[in-house]
């Protein structure tokens, strides 16, 4: 058998390339693949500390997170009191901070709401095209209706608090500050008298 | 001195030999490589949960869900009760979601399989980058097109610094950036509909009207401003002088 040595060079070229195309395309190392990627050093990659919503082996409940001490509060965290029943509670306990009436105020506002309440009420609050209306569920009242209109700033503030039967609580996800700004921008849709109706636009601020 | 045979013979395998080693050397040099290795992880999820749907076509905004990632460092998968927000309504019966309301009830997570990481000796931070209005497409690809979430940019070094030496190319999607709708322009966009706005109010109502950058340490534990220094409107950290090319930027 004769082979000269740049065929030999060839040949081993040509294998290397189908070592690749199939590492490629089998699974492993290609694009998409359901395999954690390979990690030839490891080392310091993964660490022993606690890294949020991670599994945590050295607490017995296996979680990262840590609850809290029973009757403590983390800092900055403002927990809402009021439990859904407590309306009335609500009007005295919810103080309105009465935000300057600024286009950056309502401009928070609408953002906060186009995050979190359009998926039900839609961007004009009027619930009818939102995104779960549209898929079947009935009943998400319309927020510019003069019924809503007429409810107090404390109890809206409530509302998105505390939740009202179907509608859950936002306590968790919105700052106190940004559900004032919210009702601000929710009064400006319902055209509420000395609120802007729209937000002018100005460049967002960094 | 050796026979014609044994020359021969020398040859392929030093040949052969020569061969693997460069197979060797080019897997080592590219396969191990995060653009290689990282990029596409689409790993099965517990529920087909789908991006597609929900940020695409239902047009929630990443935040409904990954809310907090405006202030904190870790960009939050949410919880069981973000789900059954609207899950209680829609396709309450569904057989996909039998695991979802399974976790509701007994309170156990729902263990979805973690995507995105970066080595532990390296430090991410999320709201410093969504607050200088950095689009989630940049970083993470469109994820509103994706039916199962996979990584879409390598997450190296060199990534990272190739954006922080220039972030005006790399940076994609529209600015002011949107939630849900990156890039794609909303039938409500003259409302400012999907634009971000990182000043906290709190700021701005304390100081009287004036738009203070963040500097509370809450919001993302930084206590430098936000560089002056733009360009394009786009703030550029290594014009401004402020190291996110210093090492212990990231590895502290
Ligand atoms: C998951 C869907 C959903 C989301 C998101 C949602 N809501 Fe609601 N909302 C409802 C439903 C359902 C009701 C009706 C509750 C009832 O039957 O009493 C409601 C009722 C209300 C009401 C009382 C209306 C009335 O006349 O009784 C207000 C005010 C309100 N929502 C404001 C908001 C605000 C502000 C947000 C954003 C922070 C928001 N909602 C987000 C589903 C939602
Ligand atoms: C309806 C809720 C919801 C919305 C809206 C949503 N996500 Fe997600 N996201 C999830 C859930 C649940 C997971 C975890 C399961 C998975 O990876 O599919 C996730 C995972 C991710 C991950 C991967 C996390 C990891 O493990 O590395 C990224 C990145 C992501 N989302 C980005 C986005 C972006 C960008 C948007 C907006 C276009 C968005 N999400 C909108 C619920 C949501
Ligand atoms: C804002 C409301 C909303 C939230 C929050 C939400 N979904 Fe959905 N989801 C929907 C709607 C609406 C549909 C139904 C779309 C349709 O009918 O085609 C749906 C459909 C689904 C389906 C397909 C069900 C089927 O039988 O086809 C799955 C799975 C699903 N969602 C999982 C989740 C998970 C997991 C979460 C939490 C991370 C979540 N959803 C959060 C609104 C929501
Ligand atoms: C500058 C780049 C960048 C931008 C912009 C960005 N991400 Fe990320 N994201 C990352 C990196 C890097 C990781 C891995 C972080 C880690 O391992 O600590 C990550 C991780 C995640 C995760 C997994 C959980 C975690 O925090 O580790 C989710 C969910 C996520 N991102 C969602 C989002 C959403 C939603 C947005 C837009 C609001 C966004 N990201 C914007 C780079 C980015
Ligand atoms: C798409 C562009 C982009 C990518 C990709 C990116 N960054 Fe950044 N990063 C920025 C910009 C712009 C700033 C400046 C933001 C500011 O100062 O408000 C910044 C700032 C930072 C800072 C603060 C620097 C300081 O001196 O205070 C850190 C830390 C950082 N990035 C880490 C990372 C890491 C780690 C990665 C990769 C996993 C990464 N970034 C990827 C654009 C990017
Ligand atoms: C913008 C953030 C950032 C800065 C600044 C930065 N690094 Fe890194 N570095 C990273 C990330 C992210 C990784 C992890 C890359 C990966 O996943 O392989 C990394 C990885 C490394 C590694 C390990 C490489 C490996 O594959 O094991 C070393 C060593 C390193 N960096 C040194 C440095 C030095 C020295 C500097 C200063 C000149 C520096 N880094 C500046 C983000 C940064």
């Amino acid at each position: 058998m004769k082979l000269s040595f740049s065929k030999l060079v060839q040949i081993a070229a040509v294998l290397g390339l189908v070592v690749l195309a199939v590492m490629l395309f089998s699974g492993n190392m290609t694009w998409f693949s359901t395999e954690p990627p390979v990690e030839i050093q490891p080392n310091l990659d993964h660490q022993f500390r606690a890294i949020p919503q991670s599994p945590n082996t050295f607490f017995a409940d296996g979680k990262s997170l840590r609850e809290p001490v029973e009757g403590s509060i983390a800092r900055g965290a403002q927990p809402y009191a009021l439990g859904q029943g407590d309306i009335d509670a609500a009007e005295t306990a919810n103080v309105d901070p009465n935000l300057p009436n600024t286009e950056f105020v309502l401009a928070r506002g609408q953002n906060r709401f186009n995050t979190f309440c359009s998926p039900c009420h839609y961007y004009n609050g009027q619930s009818e095209n939102s995104a779960v209306s549209k898929k079947g569920w009935a009943g998400i009242p319309n927020l510019t209706r003069p019924e809503t209109a007429a409810l107090s700033n404390a109890r809206i503030f409530h509302i998105i608090s505390a939740g009202q039967n179907l509608m859950p609580s936002y306590a968790d996800k919105i700052d106190p500050i940004d559900r004032w700004a919210i009702i601000r921008y929710l009064r400006s849709l319902q055209g509420v008298e000395g609120v802007a109706s729209k937000p002018v636009a100005s460049t967002a601020t960094n | 001195m050796f026979s014609r045979k044994f020359d021969m013979g020398v040859k392929i395998g030093g040949a052969v030999a020569g061969g693997v080693v460069a197979v060797l050397v080019l897997i080592g040099y590219f396969g191990f490589r995060n653009s290689f290795a990282d990029v596409g992880y689409r790993p099965e999820q517990p529920v087909p949960f789908s991006h597609k749907l929900h940020a695409g076509q239902l047009q929630i905004h990443c935040q409904y869900c990954h809310a907090g990632v405006e202030k904190s460092a870790h960009s939050p998968v949410p919880t069981t009760q973000t789900c059954m927000n609207c899950h209680t309504a829609v396709k309450a019966e569904s057989p996909k979601l039998q695991l979802v309301r399974d976790s509701y009830e007994s309170g156990n997570p729902i263990q979805w399989v973690r995507i995105h990481k970066v080595p532990d000796y390296a430090h991410f931070n999320h709201s410093r980058h969504i607050r200088a209005q950095i689009d989630c497409k940049s970083c993470h690809g469109p994820v509103e097109e994706m039916g199962v979430v996979s990584q879409f940019k390598p997450l190296s070094m060199g990534w990272c610094l190739d954006c922080h030496r220039n972030p005006e190319a790399n940076i994609v999607g529209a600015r002011p950036i949107s939630g849900v709708f990156t890039g794609k322009v909303h039938d409500m966009k003259n409302l400012l509909d999907s634009s971000y706005i990182f000043t906290p109010i709190k700021a701005q109502v304390h100081d009287k009207g004036e738009l203070e950058p963040l500097t509370v340490p809450q919001y993302g534990g930084y206590h430098t401003k936000v560089p002056p220094v733009t360009v394009a409107g786009i703030p550029h950290p290594k014009k401004a002088g402020i190291g996110p090319e210093n090492c212990s930027s990231c590895h502290y």
